[in-house]
């Protein structure tokens, strides 16, 4: 017997060895594939319009309003709900194979309900493919303010796909002129940010520019012409009520926040050209950070509030400098043409966004901070005015179409652009509101 | 040990030569050893295979009660008795014979006295009546008295008889329960040899089969050797011939495989949605495992990319092929496309 | 000074070409467009004849020399003075040679004049940033401004300010539009 033992163990040791030789090879063989470049086009995604009880108020129904926030972003491409192969409300009505077959990789469902002077919305986000829940709430706000309540959801489902968090529910304040009755009429005004529910805040016989928002979306900082020049005026958006902080001699233009709220950078030209100032807004007393001959204007924090971007023509064209704190050396960011102006970073502090010029068009740009690489974002040819959204992912800027100035949104490395419809004439001047909880 | 000779007589067991002549004799040997060395040996307390005898012996040996002594006879009883019971009877006839003696000096006393008192007419007749009376009386009360006392004899024959029965069945029992075990211990002694005997046999068998084995193993080692070394030889030529096939074989299916990695790489990447907020640095690894018609049959995150909204891009975009491109020859699929990694990181992100 | 007949010609039709850039048709400045009511004379050492009823030849009383050349250059000065648009090029503050005799006319008129004030109004194209289109509009005003005061008018009787791309004078995305509101205006009050 033992015999025998011994011969199968020898047998076994054999088998072993010439198994783990085809092992070895095989780990060897294992094949690693590497992936370094997704789809370019955005993720299909399908909001289903929600199911409902009880009257809802008139006006555009939430889940359009979902759609039309997520396809602005340009990272969605929302289905039309004419193409659904259903319209489920809850989980047990998604069939996910129905939507495997339309390419869709999200699904949105949901219900809304009328309570008295409330409508609420419960809905639940799916991954198509992983064919998991991977959002789902119940929201409530009042009827009057079901747009506020669609935003919240379009953050809601920005952030659970992409990680970041949405910044539908925010504010623009733009500049609007029109100059159908003869004389024109300059309207500063703030709206949703799809360019809805639009108030108007300040009405001028004479130019409004470049509206700034306060950090805590309260206030703006613009510069108007009712005096006859350009003077900087803050305006409290609650109560209406306006102050004058910068009236000297010469330009007082292109302010821009701290954001502490406590201080403004703007550019005056009270000591011979025009020179970048940082304004104390208690005291009102001005600094003086840059000493050139040369033009230096619309200066802007960077993201920590240390450095300080800003357009100076030192150099024989505008080109964007940096200076690493007030009053320091400005270093050159841009090289790529001879026109670079309008600095406006991101809040992370990845990228500075800004036009330039490029045979002979005038587009947005941005520079990787990181590694100084330059984008052209655009395709458009008359760019002006960019402000990109708080979450960095998303940019406006006013543009001409058919020979009026309008705002187009684009996603911030540039991909689809959705342009928001212009009813009064031309609009310009986009400021992008920050993110206020 | 007369009592036993006379049980051992009377049951009627003649022969000497008897198993049980043989072992008692040898027991009554082995007794008497033992008690010449009973003084000064202590060990005898423990239990070694002889203590059968020993215990015999302190068995044995404090019993002088089975000497029963003959009862008296009684008077009125038959005289069926042996002559101890004579003797006891004589004795007993004197003592009554003393007591009577006794009592008539003392009535002749009383009555002389009597006489002397009453020499009347009256002192005769009372004295006879008196007399007579008394002597029935004393007749009655001897009667009575030797009744009793032959009562109290006889009870008393009777309870020595039983006594000695009983004491004599006493013995009996022990002698059979010592019996029983020198029996009982016989038998053991005899198992216990047998088993031993057994034991010895058993591994002497045990022994022989073992070298028989240990032999035989030998051989056939030698011999699987042999075939062995004739095998391997075989087997050398033969793997040369297939190592060869076997390369030509392989980068044919590498370059099968190369071809099917970039078609599964190219929809792979028109099927990934790499989220916004995704950085060059960010990498997540799923491990895939395929069927041979190119289904999906599992995926499983391997390394994450420390990124959920990133992992679960990646994950989405394996499970949004339906079918796989996948060589059709089967050693191909086996060897790359069974189960392979795949690595998500953006490069170039715009 | 004394401006011969070519010279005075060569200064008529270039006040003429400016005057002529400025028309709406959006032909280049290097046309001749002639709508303006100066028409080209040609010259010999005589008076020259403005138009009017008053036909076939004028015997004035003789003026001096010297009167008379006063008086065109008065009127010359006061023809340039007509002028008070001032273009630049593209992302430029630098005053073009055929806009300084027309501010030197300007500046000699400011400076006789010391009552006399004026407003420099500096515009940009559309195209570009706002904020550094108003700086450019700015260092326009303040570059004629320079000039007159160079030139003889005083600071006090000055005032500039800059609209940038705010109020063009002409609508439109053209290479003509954009190139009539790079401009510095002269507003007298």
């Amino acid at each position: 017997m033992i015999q025998r033992i011994s011969f199968t163990l020898s047998k076994m040791v054999f088998a072993a060895a010439a198994l783990m030789l085809v092992a070895a090879t095989s780990v060897q063989a294992e094949l690693l594939i590497r992936i370094t470049e997704g789809a370019d086009s955005a993720i299909p995604v399908s909001v289903v319009p929600f199911s409902e009880s009880g009257n809802m108020p008139a006006g555009d129904k939430l889940s359009s309003i979902v759609q039309a926030d997520l396809a602005m972003s340009g990272e969605f491409r929302p289905l039309p709900p004419e193409k659904m192969l259903s319209l489920p409300s809850k989980r047990s009505d998604v069939y996910f194979r129905d939507w495997r077959l339309l390419g869709q990789r999200y699904v949105l469902v949901g219900e809304l309900t009328r309570n008295g002077d409330r409508v609420q919305a419960r809905y639940e986000l799916f991954d198509v493919n992983r064919e998991e829940r991977i959002l789902g709430e119940t929201a409530a706000a009042p009827a009057s303010n079901i747009r506020s309540l669609a935003h919240h959801v379009s953050d809601k489902v920005y952030e659970a796909i992409t990680g970041v968090p949405g910044a539908f529910s925010t504010k623009l304040a733009y500049v609007t002129l029109d100059r159908t009755s003869g004389q024109p009429r300059y309207r500063l005004q703030v709206s949703d940010i799809d360019g809805k529910r639009a108030r108007v805040r300040l009405e001028s016989k004479e130019p409004i520019l470049s509206p700034a928002w306060s950090p805590d979306g309260k206030k703006l900082a613009y510069v108007s012409f009712e005096s006859g020049k350009p003077a900087i005026f803050i305006h409290e958006l609650n109560s209406g009520q306006r102050t004058k902080v910068a009236d000297f001699p010469g330009l007082n233009s292109a302010p821009t926040w701290s954001s502490d709220g406590q201080s403004l950078l703007m550019t005056l030209s009270k000591d011979g050209n025009a020179e970048i100032y940082q304004m104390n807004l208690q005291s009102r007393k001005v600094t003086k950070l840059t000493n050139h001959w040369a033009i230096d204007t619309e200066a802007a924090w960077d993201s920590n509030d240390d450095g300080i971007f800003f357009t100076s023509d030192r150099s024989g064209g505008p080109q964007i400098y940096y200076m690493a704190k007030p009053g320091a050396e400005p270093r050159r960011i841009t090289f790529g043409s001879r026109y670079n102006a309008r600095p406006r970073p991101d809040s992370k502090g990845d990228y500075v966004y800004y036009v330039h010029q490029r045979d002979g068009a005038f587009l947005i740009a941005r520079t990787n901070l990181k590694n100084d690489e330059e984008t052209v974002l655009t395709r458009t040819e008359s760019d002006e005015s960019p402000s990109v959204s708080p979450n960095g992912r998303m940019l406006i800027y006013a543009t001409k179409q058919s020979g009026k100035s309008v705002l187009t949104v684009i996603s911030a490395d540039g991909g689809a652009a959705y342009s928001l419809p212009a009813s009064e004439g031309d609009v310009r001047d986009p400021a992008w509101g920050p993110i206020v909880r | 040990m007369t009592g036993q000779e006379r049980e051992f007589t009377s049951t009627g067991v003649p022969a000497w030569k008897s198993p049980f002549a043989l072992s008692l004799a040898l027991h009554l040997l082995i007794a008497g050893v033992a008690l010449a060395g009973w003084s000064w040996s202590s060990a005898i307390q423990e239990p070694p295979p002889n203590s059968v005898s020993a215990r015999l012996i302190t068995q044995q040996k404090p019993e002088p009660s089975p000497v029963v002594e003959p009862v008296d006879q009684p008077v009125d009883q038959p005289v069926d008795q042996p002559d101890r019971e004579e003797e006891q009877k004589e004795l007993e006839k004197q003592k009554q014979a003393q007591a009577q003696k006794r009592q008539k000096e003392e009535e002749a006393r009383k009555a002389a006295e009597q006489k002397k008192r009453e020499d009347a007419k009256q002192k005769a007749e009372e004295q006879k009546r008196e007399q007579a009376k008394a002597e029935e009386r004393k007749v009655e009360k001897t009667r009575k008295e030797e009744a009793a006392r032959q009562k109290a004899e006889a009870e008393a024959k009777e309870r020595e008889r039983r006594k000695a029965e009983a004491e004599k069945k006493q013995e009996e029992a022990k002698r059979k329960a010592e019996e029983e075990k020198r029996r009982q211990e016989e038998q053991r002694k005899r198992e216990e040899a047998e088993r031993k005997k057994q034991e010895e046999q058993a591994r002497k068998e045990a022994e022989r089969k073992r070298l028989d084995a240990e032999r035989k193993l030998q051989e056939k080692q030698l011999e699987a050797q042999a075939d062995q070394a004739r095998k391997a030889r075989a087997e050398e030529a033969q793997r040369r011939k297939q190592a060869a096939a076997a390369k030509a074989r392989e980068s044919q299916m590498l370059s099968e495989s190369q071809k099917y990695q970039a078609l599964i790489r190219e929809r792979l990447s028109q099927a990934w949605y790499p989220p916004s907020s995704a950085t060059e640095e960010m990498t997540a690894r799923l491990q895939i495992t395929l069927l041979p018609t190119g289904e999906l049959a599992g995926v499983k995150l391997v390394a994450s990319s420390g990124n959920t909204a990133f992992d679960n891009s990646a994950l989405g975009a394996v499970k949004s092929l339906s079918r796989y491109p996948v060589p059709s020859e089967r050693d191909t699929f086996e060897t790359y496309f069974r189960q392979f990694t795949i690595e998500f990181n953006p490069r170039r992100l715009r | 000074m004394k401006l011969s007949a070519q010279t005075k010609v060569i200064a008529l039709l270039f006040s003429v070409g400016l005057f002529a850039g400025c028309s709406t048709t959006g032909e280049s400045m290097d046309d001749g467009g002639y709508d303006s009511d100066v028409a080209p004379i040609d010259q010999d050492q005589g008076s020259t004849v403005y138009g009017g009823s008053d036909q076939g030849g004028i015997s004035s009383s003789s003026m001096t020399e010297e009167e008379r050349m006063e008086i065109q250059q008065q009127a010359e000065l006061e023809a340039l003075r007509e002028i008070t648009t001032f273009y630049f090029d593209f992302d430029t503050s630098e005053i073009k040679p055929e806009a300084r005799d027309v501010l030197m006319a300007h500046a000699r008129y400011l400076s006789s004049n010391p009552s006399q004030n004026v407003r420099l109004e500096g515009h940009g194209d559309e195209r570009g940033s706002k904020e550094y289109n108003l700086a450019i509009g700015e260092r326009r005003a303040n570059a004629v401004q320079r000039f007159l005061v160079v030139n003889g008018a005083s600071r006090g009787q000055m005032e500039t300010v800059s609209y940038g791309e705010e109020k063009p004078a002409v609508m439109g995305s053209s290479e003509s539009a954009w190139a009539q509101n790079r401009r510095v205006e002269l507003v007298f009050e």
